[in-house]
């Protein structure tokens, strides 16, 4: 229609029609007189409804006829009542198969669950009206819920939906009794199936997919071409050898196994498990002194070291006494061009050009020729990522050089000596249960912001750029 | 006075149009309803060559009354201005026969994938219809001929097959939604939630709801789960753990 109200996205296909098909095969063998299961009748008042099996002879066919053990025809069986094929008349929420004697019918084919035929929410906005015009207003709370959002969502066509209910209801009363009984059952079944009441597990609940996986896409000329293309563009892919990335693979676990919290204790003790935060508190950004397992990290590569705000700041202390901070300083402002707003991103690229890439600036960083001239001609259009290029080289040449030096620097060792090695908590049951009732709500991320806030105007106030001309002045006066 | 009495004459005919179109729409709607519940019994061991002759009879009614409809409402479309009074209950009356023939194809479409999984041609497939427990019986089809066009059909086409009407349902569908632009959601329903459960008269219906419920095994009723396993945490129906 005009508007469908495509809740499930526009996907329809449910990868799910070969098996439905052997099903419905399985089902329509079960219900042979001769060689299917056998059926008995079912007695209401004055009359009975044939054609009713039950729960044990259902299992002792399927275990016959496909030659399993009772455990794996009982999964097949409340297969077949999940997904629709057989209904029980007892408890007819409970969509399993139980192996006593109570009482099954199949249903019929209309409401088999077929992958083409759509469940519209239109059809059951028309049975939950004709239910409410049975039961004469006192359906159940889901139902009711549903409903009322019908009505709501639906309500162009609500006049449509109500006049069919009614109509429904009518050409049903026209039958005879033990068939209405038999329809209305079936309905019921038919709905419990394909709109599952909430909580419950739906053996529909399954991933849709945008294209019909039975079908074959035809064979066109277009459709060859887009599989050239696709093929192609896979041959020039750059390769790497397996054993050249499973030995990456191999040297990155083997690096961080200790670190892992899964594979390896947490010390002092995992806050997940024990509710004990001295972890999150011992490796806070703002710590003075950070643990052994964290400072053992920041050897492991340049980009881990980076990326803790205590490790970077460890690495600025030992860049200020190399005199060499500007490779880091423009890297940080590099990011921050990145990751900042894009209002400012024509004043960032200004005030970076000017403290680190004009010739003779005061931060200069010494990239190479073909590098700079890229940037200062993509500085005049600026965007987030026009120092990309210069960042990537003062990465590698950070990496290459002065992560070394600052690994075998005093900074380092000292740092590494000085940190700690906090004890492994050993806590007893009682004293887990304390944990879990002392637990206290986290910091509040406004208060987290502001100090990280005022850290930073503390930073910036206090290194200043360390300019040349200065310090040779002050040693000239000397 | 003579265009004042010309006008009047002209809403009279329209009025008259208009409520003729709304008793079509109710027919169709019967007509539609009587078909899906005979439709259900397809593939059922109620099927056979007299239900599939009697689904085609309904078909064809159907047929002729939307075919009729569709004509009379797009001329009152096209006639009728933006902004008429009538113009509002015709909408309505465009949106409610639309929703209707997308619900009627929808059931053409199944009864037609029905028929070719269960065809009749010999005796020997009627084992596979699937026994359901119901005896069947004319009742539903006698109620969809006392069905009636409010107007004169005069020389209309015979009804198609199956397949035929199908697609000409199709491309007429398409063609409704391409032609004139109703928009859906301005359509707004007369019918307040809940209501309907009033109005139809309902007898004999609890012991319906009592014979559906066959007498339930007594079981302990102290289970939060779905059944005795003790790591069985799911409200209801699917649970593989017994």
């Amino acid at each position: 229609m005009t508007i469908r109200s495509n809740r499930d996205h526009g996907q329809h296909y449910r990868p799910r029609m070969h098996c439905l098909k052997k099903m419905e095969a399985l089902v329509v063998e079960m219900q042979d007189s001769k060689s299917g299961v056998k059926g008995t009748e079912q007695k209401l008042n004055v009359t009975s409804i044939p054609h009713v099996v039950t729960g044990q002879d259902i299992l002792a066919w399927i275990a016959n006829k496909m030659k399993m053990d009772a455990q794996e025809a009982q999964a097949l069986g409340t297969m077949l009542v999940a997904y629709g094929y057989i209904y029980p008349l007892q408890d007819h929420k409970k969509l399993i198969v139980k192996p006593d004697g109570s009482f099954y019918r199949f249903q019929t084919p209309y409401f088999w669950p077929v992958q083409q035929w759509q469940v519209d929410d239109i059809d059951y906005a028309i049975y939950l009206a004709k239910r409410n015009i049975r039961k004469k207003g006192s359906l159940e709370v889901y139902e009711q819920a549903r409903y009322n959002n019908f009505h709501k969502w639906l309500n162009p066509k609500w006049d449509f939906i109500v006049m069919q209910a009614k109509e429904q209801y009518r050409a049903n009363k026209e039958r005879q009794k033990a068939d209405r009984v038999v329809f209305d059952c079936q309905e019921r079944a038919y709905w419990i199936v394909q709109r599952p009441p909430p909580r419950a597990h739906s053996a529909m609940d399954c991933l849709d997919r945008l294209v019909d996986p039975i079908n074959s896409e035809p064979q066109t000329y277009d459709h060859f071409r887009r599989t050239t293309i696709y093929l192609q563009q896979s041959i020039m892919r750059p390769k790497v050898k397996s054993t050249v990335s499973l030995g990456a693979l191999v040297k990155y676990m083997t690096t961080y196994k200790n670190h892992d919290p899964f594979l390896a204790p947490c010390t002092p003790s995992n806050p997940w498990l024990t509710d004990d935060d001295t972890y999150w508190e011992l490796n806070m950004a703002s710590v003075d002194v950070p643990t052994k397992m964290r400072v053992e990290r920041w050897s492991f590569s340049l980009y881990e070291l980076l990326n803790d705000p205590r490790g970077r700041k460890d690495f600025k202390v030992f860049l200020k006494k190399e005199f060499s901070g500007e490779n880091l300083a423009f890297w940080e402002a590099a990011e921050d061009m990145k990751w900042g707003s894009a209002a400012s991103m024509a004043d960032q690229a200004q005030a970076i050009f000017k403290l680190f890439l004009a010739p003779g600036a005061p931060r200069w960083i010494n990239i190479d020729g073909r590098t700079m001239g890229l940037t200062v001609k993509g500085l005049e259009h600026p965007h987030r990522y026009v120092l990309d290029a210069a960042q990537t080289h003062v990465f590698l040449l950070m990496k290459k050089d002065t992560f070394f030096r600052y690994l075998k620097s005093p900074v380092y060792k000292d740092m590494q000596k000085k940190a700690l090695t906090p004890q492994p908590h050993n806590f007893s049951d009682a004293q887990l249960e304390q944990n879990a009732r002392n637990r206290k709500p986290g910091l509040d991320p406004i208060i987290i912001w502001q100090k990280a806030e005022e850290e930073r105007k503390a930073a910036e106030a206090a290194s200043r750029p360390v300019d040349i001309s200065q310090i040779k002045n002050k040693l000239d006066r000397k | 006075m003579n265009r004042w009495r010309r006008s009047v004459g002209e809403l009279q005919a329209r009025r008259r149009q208009v409520t003729e179109c709304e008793q079509a729409l109710a027919a169709l709607s019967k007509v539609t309803a009587c078909f899906q519940q005979m439709a259900s019994s397809l593939g059922s061991n109620t099927d056979g060559g007299g239900l599939r002759e009697e689904l085609a009879e309904i078909r064809a009614i159907a047929h002729r009354i939307y075919t009729g409809l569709h004509r009379r409402l797009i001329t009152l479309l096209t006639e009728m201005e933006h902004g008429q009074e009538d113009r509002e209950q015709v909408e309505r009356l465009w949106v409610l026969f639309l929703s209707g023939l997308e619900t009627f194809q929808k059931d053409l479409r199944k009864a037609n994938s029905l028929q070719e999984l269960f065809p009749l041609t010999q005796r020997r497939d009627r084992n596979t219809l699937i026994k359901t427990g119901s005896s069947g019986g004319s009742e539903v089809a006698a109620r969809a001929a006392t069905v009636q066009t409010p107007w004169v059909s005069a020389g209309e086409e015979r009804c198609p097959d199956l397949q035929t009407q199908i697609s000409r349902l199709d491309a007429l569908l398409q063609e409704m939604l391409q032609r004139v632009n109703v928009p859906v959601w301005t359509v707004e329903s007369t019918q307040e939630a809940w209501v309907e459960a009033g109005k139809e008269e309902v007898d004999d219906d609890e012991t319906l709801e009592d014979l559906m419920q066959v007498e339930v095994v007594s079981q302990d009723s102290t289970t939060t789960g779905c059944c005795h396993h003790s790591n069985c945490r799911l409200g209801c129906i699917l649970c593989l753990l017994t």
